[in-house]
Parts: C-alpha cells; sequence; structure tokens
C-alpha cells in the first residue's frame, strides 16, 4: 500500500467508525468536535468514550509502525497507548532470554506471530562459557504455546533447544511458518524432522551454524507430499549426510524454493542435480563443490551451464571442499552476484581472481586470509559496491603465517569506498593502515579488527594500535560496532569514549592498562549496550565506575580480568534491576578455583523479573 | 589525537571516578592503594614501586594462573617478580617474546567450525598456483567424515599444585606431545610452590611421565570413572574415553590409582 492509499483508507475507516459512533454533541472534548465537524452528520445518540475513538485511530495508525524503537517509544506515551500498541504488536524482540520471565510476554502482548529471541552471550561462542549454562528455549515455548496460537515465525539465536521443543512447537502452532536456529543446539536431526513433517505452511527452515546431533533420521523425508510452500532451506552446517532422491523430490516439489543451502554431504554432480530442478533460485549453497569420487563412465556434467540457466543466483556460498577445476563454473554468475561466501575454501590468489574480477555487484564478501594481501587488491579493483567484508583465518593460531595485513586492509579501503561492516584477522597490522581505512570509508558502522597475537604493536613503527583505533572511533562517525585488538593502552580507550558516541557494542582482549580505560568507556559511550571485555586488567574500580549504565545495558561481560567477588557484589547490591551472575570457566565448582575472592566470569544484565531460577550450580548470582 | 596526556604515573591522582553526586566509591588520594588492595598477588608483599606497564604485567601473570598461556613471563613467580635475570624482562610487552604459546581458550576468536578447515580435503589444494588444474584425484577415496572438532578441554590437576589447568586434547596427536605440554603448563606452578613451602624456587623439568621413571606420573580418569596410567591404550582411543587428567607423584602410584578401579592389572608396568 502506498502512504497515500493508506492514509485514505484511514481516513475512510474513521469516517465510517464515525458514521456508526457519533460523538455526542455535548462532548467537551476537542477532539470529538473536530471529528463531528469533519464527518458532517451525526444523530444525538447516546456516544462512546472519546478515549474509543482514539483508540481505534491508534490502532488503525500502529499498525503501519514495524520499528520497534517507535513502538517502545508509543507505548510510553500513556496507558491508553501503551494497551493498544500491545494488541497490535505482531513481532517481539527480545535481546536477551533472560531480560524478563515468558509469563511478562505473554501477559502484555496478546497476539504475537513472530518471536525473535537471543539467548547466550557471543563470547559463550569461544569456549568461555561453561555447558548447560542456559538459554533454554524450554519455557518459552510452553509459554508460548498456550498463549499465542496463531505464531508463524521463530528466531533464536544461541538458544539451547532441544527435540522435544521442536516437537511442542510443532504440534501448537497450525499455521507455523519460519523457523531459524542461528548457533544454537541442544536438538538434532529428530526434533528437525518433526517440524519438517507437522509443520505445513513452512516456508523458512533454516539453520545456520547450529549444532545438530545426528539422530540418523532420515529428515529430508519427513516433508510431507504434495507441493510444498517451502522458500527457504539452509542446512549447511547439518553434519551428517542426507538422503539425496528426498531432496531433490522436495525440491522438484517447492516451486518457490529460492534459498538452498546444502551441507558438505552434497556432492558437485548432486549438486547439479538439483540447480537444474529448480533455476529460479537465488541464493545457493554449493555444498561440498566436490565431485563423488565414484569413476564416471559418462560425460561429466555441465557445471557451467547449470549456473548459466540459474539466471537468478545473487547470493552463493558452501565450496566446503571445493575442487578449484570446478570453481570457474560459477563464472557466468558472477556478474549478478550480491553476496559470496567462500570462507570455507582455501582459495589462492591465483583462483580467485578470474572469477572476483567479473563481481561488479559484490555487496557481501567472505573470504579466508588464503586470498593474501593480493586477493584483497583485485577485490579493491573490482567490487566497488563491496559493503561487506570479512577475512577469516584459515590457520586460526597465534604464531601462523599472516598472509593477509595492513597492505590488504589498505587496498580494499582505498578501492570499497562505500564499506560499512569489516571483520578482518591478521597476524599483524599498522596504525597507518587502520587510519587509511578510517578515513576512505566514512560509512562504516561495524569495524572488528583482529589481530591474532596478542599484545602484537604496529608492526611497522613498535607502537601500540591506540591512534589506529583512535582515527577510526574519530572518523567513523557511524560507528555503531567496534572490536579491537593487538597491543593497546588506555589511551585507545580515551579516544573510544571521547568519539564513540554511537557504539552499540564493544568487544575486548588483552588490552588496556588500569580501570581507566574502563571508565572512559562506561562514562563516554552513551548508547553502549552490549560490552564484552576479555583477558584486560579492569577490577573492581573498573566495574563501580559504570554504575550509572548497566541498567541501560543489555549486558556486560568480563572474563579473566581483576574482579574480586566483593567487588561484584557492591554492584549487586547497588542495582536490584540488574542481575551479577559470577562462574568460573570450568563448569562444575571442584578444587580447581584459585580463591574464593577472585572472579573467573562477570556476567551482568538487566530484568524484569529478578534472578532466573534456572541457573545451574556452578553460576552465583549475587 | 594530539593532546591526550599519557599520564603513566602510578595513581589516577586527579581523576574522579564518579560523576559529581554519586557516592558508589570513596574517591581519595588512597585511590591506588585501594585498587592494588584488590588485586590479587601470588607472592611477598609490598616493595611495589613498579610503574603502569609493570602492573600490567602483573595482572597478566595473574590471570595466567587460570590460562593455558605460555607466556614466558609466567616463570616470574619465584619469589621475586621482576628480576631482569628471567627469561623475560620487565619491559613492556613490546618486546616480549613469546616462544610458541600454547593455545588459550577461546583465542582466536574464531567459532569452532572454522578451526579445522587445514584437516579438511581442501587443505590438499589451493594456494598452490603451480597446481592449476592438475589437483591428482588420487587423495581422498573416501570422504573424510570429521565430526566438528571443537576444542577438547580436559582439566588437569597436579599434586601439590592447588591451580588446575585444561588442555585441549585435540590440539595434540601423541603421548610425547601430552607430556611436554603437560611439563610447561606445570614446571612454574610447581616451582612456584615449592619456593613458597621450602625455598627452592629453581625450576625442574617434569620429565618421566609416562614411564613411571620420573617423580611423576601422568594418569587419567576416564569415562566409566576409572583412574589408569597414561599411555597404554592407542592415542585416539585414549583422546575418547578421557574425562580428566592428574599428574601424580610416582611413589603414589598404586595407592592413588587403587579406589574405584577394577583394571589394576593395567598399573603393573
Amino acid at each position: 500500500m502506498t502512504e497515500e492509499d493508506s492514509s485514505a483508507k484511514m481516513s475512510e475507516d474513521v469516517e465510517r467508525y464515525l458514521k456508526l459512533n457519533p460523538p455526542c454533541s455535548s462532548s467537551s472534548s476537542s477532539s470529538a468536535v473536530a471529528f463531528a465537524n469533519k464527518s458532517g452528520t451525526f444523530k444525538s445518540s447516546s456516544p462512546p468514550c472519546p478515549e474509543h475513538v482514539l483508540e481505534n485511530v491508534l490502532e488503525s495508525v500502529l499498525q503501519f509502525l514495524t520499528s520497534r524503537c517507535d513502538r517502545n517509544a508509543v507505548s510510553l506515551v500513556c496507558k491508553s497507548w501503551y494497551r493498544v500498541e500491545a494488541q497490535t504488536r505482531f513481532e517481539v524482540f527480545i535481546g536477551n532470554c533472560y531480560s524478563l520471565s515468558p509469563a511478562r510476554l505473554t501477559h502484555r502482548f496478546k497476539g504475537l506471530r513472530s518471536i525473535v529471541l537471543k539467548g547466550k552471550p557471543r563470547f559463550a561462542d569461544f569456549n568461555l562459557m561453561p555447558p548447560n549454562w542456559g538459554a533454554q528455549f524450554a519455557p518459552w515455548v510452553v509459554a508460548t504455546a498456550k498463549a499465542y496460537p496463531w505464531l508463524e515465525k521463530v528466531h533464536l539465536k544461541r538458544m539451547f533447544v532441544t527435540d522435544d521443543d521442536l516437537a511442542l512447537l510443532a504440534d501448537s502452532f497450525p499455521g507455523f511458518k519460519e523457523l531459524t536456529l542461528v548457533c544454537c543446539e541442544g536438538f538434532g536431526t529428530s526434533g528437525i524432522a518433526v517440524v519438517a513433517n507437522k509443520c505445513r505452511q513452512l516456508k523458512v527452515l533454516d539453520l545456520v551454524e547450529s549444532e545438530v546431533t545426528d539422530d540418523e533420521v532420515d529428515w529430508i523425508s519427513c516433508f510431507p507430499e504434495g507441493e510444498s510452500p517451502l522458500e527457504s532451506l539452509s542446512f549447511d552446517c547439518v553434519e551428517s549426510p542426507i538422503n539425496f532422491n528426498a531432496l531433490e523430490g522436495l525440491v522438484v516439489r517447492s516451486p518457490f524454493l529460492k534459498k538452498l543451502r546444502t551441507n558438505r554431504f552434497v556432492s558437485l554432480e548432486e549438486l547439479h542435480r538439483l540447480m537444474v530442478r529448480a533455476p529460479q533460485l537465488t541464493s545457493l549453497g554449493t555444498g561440498s563443490f566436490s565431485p563423488d569420487n565414484a569413476p564416471q563412465g559418462e560425460q561429466l556434467p555441465d557445471y557451467a551451464a547449470a549456473f548459466l540457466a540459474c539466471k537468478s543466483i545473487v547470493c552463493l556460498s558452501g565450496f566446503r571442499e571445493f575442487r578449484p577445476e570446478y570453481l570457474l563454473a560459477i563464472s557466468p554468475v558472477c556478474a549478478n552476484l550480491t553476496s559470496l561466501n567462500f570462507s570455507y575454501a582455501n582459495i589462492s590468489p591465483h583462483m580467485l581472481n578470474p572469477i572476483i574480477r567479473n563481481c561488479h555487484n559484490i555487496r557481501v564478501f567472505w573470504a579466508l586470509d588464503s586470498i593474501r594481501d593480493e586477493g584483497l587488491q583485485a577485490v579493491a579493483a573490482t567490487c566497488k559496491e563491496l559493503r561487506e567484508l570479512r577475512i577469516f583465518p584459515f590457520d586460526p593460531r597465534e604464531d601462523s603465517e599472516g598472509p593477509v595485513s595492513g597492505v590488504g586492509l589498505q587496498a580494499i579501503s582505498e578501492g570499497c569506498r562505500k564499506l560499512e561492516s569489516i571483520l578482518y584477522f591478521c597476524q599483524r597490522m599498522t596504525n597507518e593502515a587502520v587510519t587509511a581505512m578510517s578515513e576512505n570509508c566514512p560509512q562504516l558502522t561495524v569495524f572488528r579488527l583482529c589481530i591474532m597475537g596478542r599484545h602484537r604493536p604496529d608492526h611497522v613503527t613498535g607502537k601500540p594500535m591506540d591512534d589506529g583505533f583512535g582515527a577510526i572511533v574519530k572518523n567513523c562517525k557511524k560507528l555503531t560496532r567496534l572490536a579491537v585488538s593487538g597491543l593497546l593502552t588506555d589511551e585507545a580507550f580515551s579516544y573510544i569514549g571521547e568519539y564513540g558516541k554511537l557504539i552499540r557494542t564493544l568487544s575486548v582482549a588483552f588490552a588496556g592498562n588500569s580501570d581507566k580505560a574502563l571508565r572512559y568507556v562506561l562514562e563516554g559511550c552513551p548508547k553502549l549496550q552490549k560490552l564484552e571485555i576479555r583477558d584486560s586488567p579492569f577490577g573492581d574500580a573498573g566495574l563501580r565506575s559504570g554504575m550509572h549504565r548497566y541498567c541501560n545495558m543489555r549486558f556486560v561481560w568480563l572474563s579473566s580480568c581483576v574482579l574480586s567477588l566483593g567487588g561484584c557484589r557492591d554492584v549487586a547490591q547497588a542495582l536490584p534491576n540488574v542481575v551479577v551472575e559470577v562462574f568460573g570457566s570450568d563448569g562444575d565448582d571442584d578444587d580447581d578455583t584459585v580463591t574464593g575472592d577472585y572472579v573467573e566470569t562477570l556476567y551482568l544484565y538487566r530484568s524484569l523479573d529478578g534472578p532466573r531460577k534456572d541457573a545451574p550450580k556452578f553460576v552465583t548470582i549475587l | 589525537m594530539e593532546g591526550c596526556p599519557r599520564n603513566r604515573e602510578i595513581g589516577p591522582k586527579l581523576l574522579d571516578l564518579i560523576p559529581q553526586g554519586r557516592k558508589w566509591y570513596q574517591e581519595d588520594k588512597n585511590n591506588t592503594d585501594q585498587e592494588k588492595k584488590l588485586e590479587l598477588r601470588l607472592g611477598p608483599p609490598g616493595g611495589d614501586e613498579e610503574d603502569h606497564s609493570a602492573i600490567k604485567k602483573k595482572n597478566t601473570e595473574i590471570r595466567n594462573i587460570k590460562k593455558e598461556t605460555e607466556d614466558k613471563s609466567f616463570h616470574c613467580f619465584n619469589g621475586n617478580h621482576f628480576s631482569p635475570s628471567n627469561k623475560t624482562t620487565s619491559v613492556p610487552h613490546i618486546s616480549q617474546k613469546r616462544t610458541a604459546p600454547g593455545p588459550v581458550v577461546g583465542w582466536p576468536p574464531v567459532r569452532s567450525f572454522r578451526k579445522n578447515l587445514a584437516s579438511t580435503s581442501s587443505s590438499k589444494l589451493g594456494n598452490e598456483s603451480s597446481h592449476g588444474g592438475q589437483i591428482n584425484k588420487s587423495d581422498d577415496g573416501e570422504k573424510q567424515v570429521e565430526t566438528k572438532k571443537e576444542g577438547m578441554f580436559v582439566k588437569i590437576n597436579m599434586d601439590g599444585v592447588p591451580i588446575g589447568r585444561k588442555v585441549d586434547l585435540n590440539a595434540y596427536n601423541s603421548y610425547e606431545q601430552l607430556s611436554f605440554v603437560v611439563d610447561k603448563l606445570f614446571r612454574g606452578l610447581l616451582a612456584a610452590q615449592r619456593d613458597i613451602s621450602d625455598g627452592q624456587g629453581e625450576e625442574k623439568s617434569i620429565i618421566g611421565l609416562l614411564d613411571g621413571k620420573g617423580e611423576f606420573t601422568l594418569t587419567y580418569e576416564d569415562n566409566e570413572g576409572d583412574k589408569m596410567l597414561v599411555g597404554d591404550v592407542p592415542w585416539q582411543m585414549f583422546v575418547s574415553s578421557v574425562k580428566r587428567l592428574r599428574v601424580i607423584k610416582s611413589s603414589e602410584i598404586s595407592s592413588a590409582l587403587t579406589f574405584g578401579c577394577s583394571k589394576q592389572e593395567k598399573m603393573m608396568h
């Protein structure tokens, strides 16, 4: 609907409503009088409360408000607006599953269709959190199953989801359409099978970077017969073989399928068959990109022709076990590609060149550092539309070779001026290169640099990396997410505090000299929501300096710093709306802990419903 | 970035840690003393005239107790924190030379499924431009069936050392490597303990962990709860059944392994 259509429709609604429920002529409300004048005709019957008029209008207006920030603002105007907003909110986003209880959610919102839930903090991905810490989906699925029978969409990130949870979900929501599980664990192929089988309206089943146990269930065969409404099916993270014939059959009967991300158990020949069946695909995860080794008597399939036929492909990923000699088969789609993910493929600059030089429209590029500075220069030369770059380490150890450096970073900054987001792993870096990026790429909102050697200075000047990161926060005025690394003194943090006024997420590791650094950040960054710090010399004084902020932040994580139990307790006692958890890295309460006072990990977050009841034994809630 | 003073003195004398009007924390001239009191230490108190870099290093060391880092600075725990004769100097970390540091938990911050790319078949290809299209097709006849190799961290304790550590067994391929790592992990700690108790304080290698000839022997507890000597079964079988490790005094082998052990015959070497 265009804006004019919608406002026209709205005033029609208002008029129709008023004709049925004309306001009383003796009403003192000026707005009621205004309505009366506009509609022209009214009868003198008993009027409804003007509030009802307003609420109805508000409902009509609010349906166009989708941004949750706007909706949150609306809900604060007055009780009436709060009520109407709650009735009309269909999508809810919960950034920390422990910030409220499921009961509170179901009490406030009565008509939810879509839920986004996030659980564990990001450092849990790196083994910094013991297993069984929490973030279970179970209480949420139980509560929402009762409250929202018309729920259509569930999107979970870093949650613990069991097969039983998935079964309950599949049973409880007849209109269920979209399931996305990102970085989740606790379930297996049997849970997926139930969802596939029972959710007859399923359009989206996306398993992204999740751990899926192999229960040896042929889940692909569990999709019901007949035409399928599937639009997106991603299972590239599933580390178990699949029934290819069943997959092919499913693809054949899914005319709306646009996104298909296969896992590494799908060979190149099988991929070819799928592509022939589904030329309408826009996003393709290519699986292994390696042929079966059964020797083929017949002619090899024409892979390039298959790519040529799939004119709509704009996004390619996979290449889990790729063979270089087949890589050029993707050439026909290169010019149309907006997103290319080579981050599982050990691709050399020599292999990259013929491909990347046709990728003029690429906006998102993920790769391994195997492409080297040379490959990055090739990207910089061609990919003028690049918005997001991620370079992962092929060999993620601290002292590995390091084929990318400031040279590549600087080249990218000079060639890709529209860059908005970068994640860059390297072994060595210079302030000069980082500063160049800050000057050449003013659109940067996300800057994450990981110099893998801890405490590494600028490898040319030997100085700390303070100036480089300082330039980033100073020049990139739209920066909302920052991850720092290398040798950093308190000065770097003074820059962050001084210039990082829009920063919402900050990641710090092995950096800083003293509590001053933490204080600069906590006092200087008013938008800071998520702070994750490890192995830095920050103690109780630094922690205390953020007391005024913690109620307004999603979470703070401090691990392997210099915190004491007393200092953490002070925070807990001063801020009743903040839950303060402390735990060790071990996950059980052994005789291993050094002293009773040392805090290995502090994780604090605001909560409306107090400390959680499901904390395991190794977690102490202060 | 000019104009930002680099204040490297001890103690933020001029700094007011709290905004006006709030008294979360008593700010006074003894701020640094209070901060220092909160710092954890091992070793003799007092005599702290170090600058910030040393304080940072001290903090690093304190943290290092709980981590599997192989920073040589670790070995400063010999009753003499910053003796220049040590393997590292007390000059700030810029000149710290780390020789083959061991794995630190979760660093670099790369998710587990991205960690073992070197071991998949694609590693045999690529980055060799001379190969071009001539990749030998004779390599993986079967698809490698790897599960996602996460770091397999098991706890390891040592008799006489109160602090436990963790080792990533997936990082090693043999008992010799494991033995080497155990030596590196505990050598300094053990020396620190001995220094504290009887003033010896020198470091000795921990050797002979596997053959019963050293002062210490490496044992483990498997998934059935049995305590066994390390080294009897093939490495992969060991890795798949081990739950935790313990370095015990060789003199106490028989008593240490008796409890709950039904495989005593294995112990007789």
